[in-house]
């Protein structure tokens, strides 16, 4: 009895004694994303960035003269699951945050990371409403899905000068608002023949396109993310409709080509922002990821820069405390890997440019630009 | 466009029902819903597509590419038919004279069991079934069906049938009968229980494996979590046709299959899951017992 009272006393006092410790030493950052279940390489792109950066920082000396520690916390793309990983993550004592990717995830977590004063950085989330809700502290990297639906449009009517299209979204806050935001658009100029939303997480989806097949639509856009954009095209093929289908950057991912086959994924084109390996600025990051990850993936270079952003503000804050360090963010201008950027007052970049991209056997190729 | 549906949905309804067989029978002799039957059917699809990548590592597939079919389907169902039957042994037999409740938990267990064992194994992303080659349709009636689509609709009405036959005309057929009906009575007249229990398990979980690898095959997408809803729509099925009674599944699935293809085209694509379901209500709310469920006076 005697004993195990001592052993019991010992080992509380070593956890006491190694928590102090450790939380005199670091500075925590937490990464969230889906990093399990069907959407599971988006949420390890990101954590791939974000390490990159964490482990330049650190080798440089860290950040404030303590070594930088990366939470990772895991959504699996629910919106329930994205507000517990984010109130578990603000009571770990993260600093900061680099997440979520799925806009119905980041939309309820955001109002966890803006009630704790500390600041949030998405390399992914595009619809409108998150930085229309006027927090201080909730920020993006990427694009609006409201400038993404426009390029879409601007595409389909003065490039391909089509006259008919069918579109759907997956009922989720990013993919209609995507699919939305390109009917607003293409209205008045091209017909839609069909409109109408599926299952996220569904596998059959032969019935929707039957019906879409009546319509004869010369193009089928889909708001949504890669695994059902996958089955839909490959479904979309076997049922005879050769149109070709056209989405946004929550499909531009290889995982999309291997699941419709390079052969009925030939052809698609998907808007996303300008191919990072254009980039000058960007090709040390690349050569640095391949190195270390193998073939970067769309957002992992996004998740990279929030990171340097997110670090570059705490270092010229001088103070990780929350409020100090998102008025820094809104005030500073921040060079990354993609060039130079500044946020607006909403936390929004000020300058953003998607481009459409094809798909030319099994390789992203980029294709239009807006203007052309 | 009806045809197509039609095709559409008989091809998703040939799954279910092959999945329904397996609660169907298991209710019919146990009073037992094993909520893990779910799980062997994503167990099947999982190792359908392991079996094939061996089989394609092997060089097999580009010799003969249907043997290699027929081999990762006998193959992945002999492997699930030992899931359900140590399933049984582990899980619901030490509780087969416990109150009903606990084997129930039981088989909850063992689904979240299976489903985190083949997370945790296989990964959580998704796995690709490999695109066959030489998957050409044909075209009637304005519709198109693809070779994998009719192999589908084929292999489940013949495991269908053959299961019929098994159960209504041979001695072990008539032994299930018999324990369905009553356990002690058949055993006093010389019924191997234990082995009717074990064999209900073995033969649900090969149909079960054989609509998952079908599934595998004709989406070309597997994850761990696809055996949750396939469950839940199978049950769903089972429930329609009268649980315990195996014609009542086999109708139960296709009927399913049949409203949610006709359901999501002519009414909207965005509640297909819901159709099932509703479907359902209104059957029981007529017909509490399913379609083709008898009211059991005999147990009275």
């Amino acid at each position: 009895m005697k004993t195990s009272v001592v052993a019991t006393l010992f080992l509380v006092l070593l956890c006491v004694s190694g928590g102090c410790q450790k939380k005199e030493e670091v500075i925590k950052v937490g990464v969230a994303g889906p990093m399990t279940g069907d959407q599971a390489k988006m949420g390890t792109d990101f954590k791939n960035g974000v390490s990159l950066a964490v482990e330049e920082w650190n080798a440089k000396g860290g950040l404030l003269g303590k070594k930088i520690s990366l939470l990772e916390a895991d959504d699996q793309h629910d919106p329930k699951q994205a507000v517990s990983v984010a109130n578990k993550a603000v009571n770990e004592g993260v600093v900061g945050l680099i997440g979520h990717f799925n806009s119905s995830c980041s939309i309820p977590a955001s109002d966890v990371y803006n009630r704790a004063g500390i600041p949030m950085i998405t390399p992914g989330s595009t619809n409108p409403q998150l930085t229309e809700k006027g927090y201080r502290g909730i920020f993006r990297v990427c694009g609006r899905d409201d400038q993404q639906g426009k390029v879409g449009a601007e595409f389909v009517a003065d490039k391909l000068r089509l006259k008919s299209v069918a579109v759907i979204h997956d009922k989720t806050t990013y993919g209609q608002g995507l699919a939305d935001e390109f009917k607003r658009f293409i209205s008045g100029k091209v017909e839609v023949v069909y409109y109408g939303g599926i299952i996220q997480g569904d596998k059959d989806f032969k019935t929707v396109l039957t019906a879409i097949r009546e319509k004869r639509p010369e193009l089928i856009y889909y708001g949504g993310i890669y695994p059902e954009m996958g089955l839909l095209v490959k479904q979309a093929r076997e049922l005879g409709i050769g149109a070709p289908f056209m989405s946004g950057d929550g499909s531009i991912d290889p995982k999309f080509i291997e699941i419709a086959g390079p052969k009925a994924a030939d052809g698609t084109y998907l808007t996303f922002s300008p191919d990072p390996r254009n980039i000058p600025t960007a090709k040390v990051f690349i050569d640095d990821y391949q190195k270390r990850f193998g073939e970067i993936g769309p957002y992992s270079v996004y998740a990279y820069d929030a990171a340097n952003i997110l670090f570059t503000a705490i270092k010229e804050a001088g103070t990780a405390e929350g409020r100090a360090v998102a008025e820094k963010l809104h005030s500073s201008e921040f060079s990354g890997a993609l060039g130079k950027i500044r946020f607006d007052e909403k936390g929004d970049v000020t300058a953003s440019l998607y481009v459409v991209w094809i798909t030319r056997e099994g390789k992203f190729i980029e294709y239009w630009r807006p203007g052309h | 466009m009806l045809f197509q549906q039609l095709i559409n949905g008989l091809t998703v309804g040939g799954v279910y029902a092959l999945i329904a067989l397996g609660y169907t029978m298991v209710y019919g002799i146990l009073e037992l819903i094993n909520f893990a039957h779910g799980e062997i059917y994503m167990l099947g699809a999982y190792l359908g597509v392991i079996f094939f990548a061996f089989f394609s590592a092997a060089g097999l597939t580009s010799y003969s590419l249907s043997l290699s079919l027929v081999l990762t389907v006998a193959l992945s169902a002999l492997f699930c038919s030992a899931y359900g039957f140590t399933m049984e042994r582990i899980a619901y037999r030490p509780l087969r004279n416990a109150p009903r409740l606990s084997p129930l938990i039981s088989a909850i267990g063992v689904s979240i069991f299976l489903q985190n064992y083949v997370m945790l194994t296989q990964g959580a992303t998704d796995k690709v079934f490999p695109h066959l080659q030489g998957t050409g349709g044909l075209t009637f009636f304005g519709a198109r069906i693809t070779y994998l689509q009719v192999c589908i609709i084929l292999v489940s009405f013949f495991l269908m049938l053959s299961l019929h036959l098994y159960v209504t005309r041979t001695r072990m057929g008539r032994a299930m009968r018999a324990v369905a009906q009553d356990k002690v009575m058949a055993s006093l007249l010389g019924v191997d229980i234990d082995l009717v229990i074990s064999l209900t398990f073995v033969i649900g979980s090969g149909l079960a494996a054989v609509a998952g690898i079908m599934v595998a095959m004709y989406y070309g997408l597997v994850n761990y979590s696809i055996g949750y809803i396939a469950g839940i729509k199978a049950f769903t099925a089972a429930v329609l046709g009268g649980i315990g009674s195996i014609p009542g599944a086999m109708f139960g699935g296709i009927f399913l299959g049949l409203v949610e293809s006709m359901g999501a085209s002519y009414i909207s694509s965005e509640y297909k899951d819901a159709y099932a379901f509703a479907v359902l209500i209104i059957v029981l709310l007529i017909k509490p017992s399913g379609i083709f469920g008898r009211t059991n006076e005999e147990k009275v």
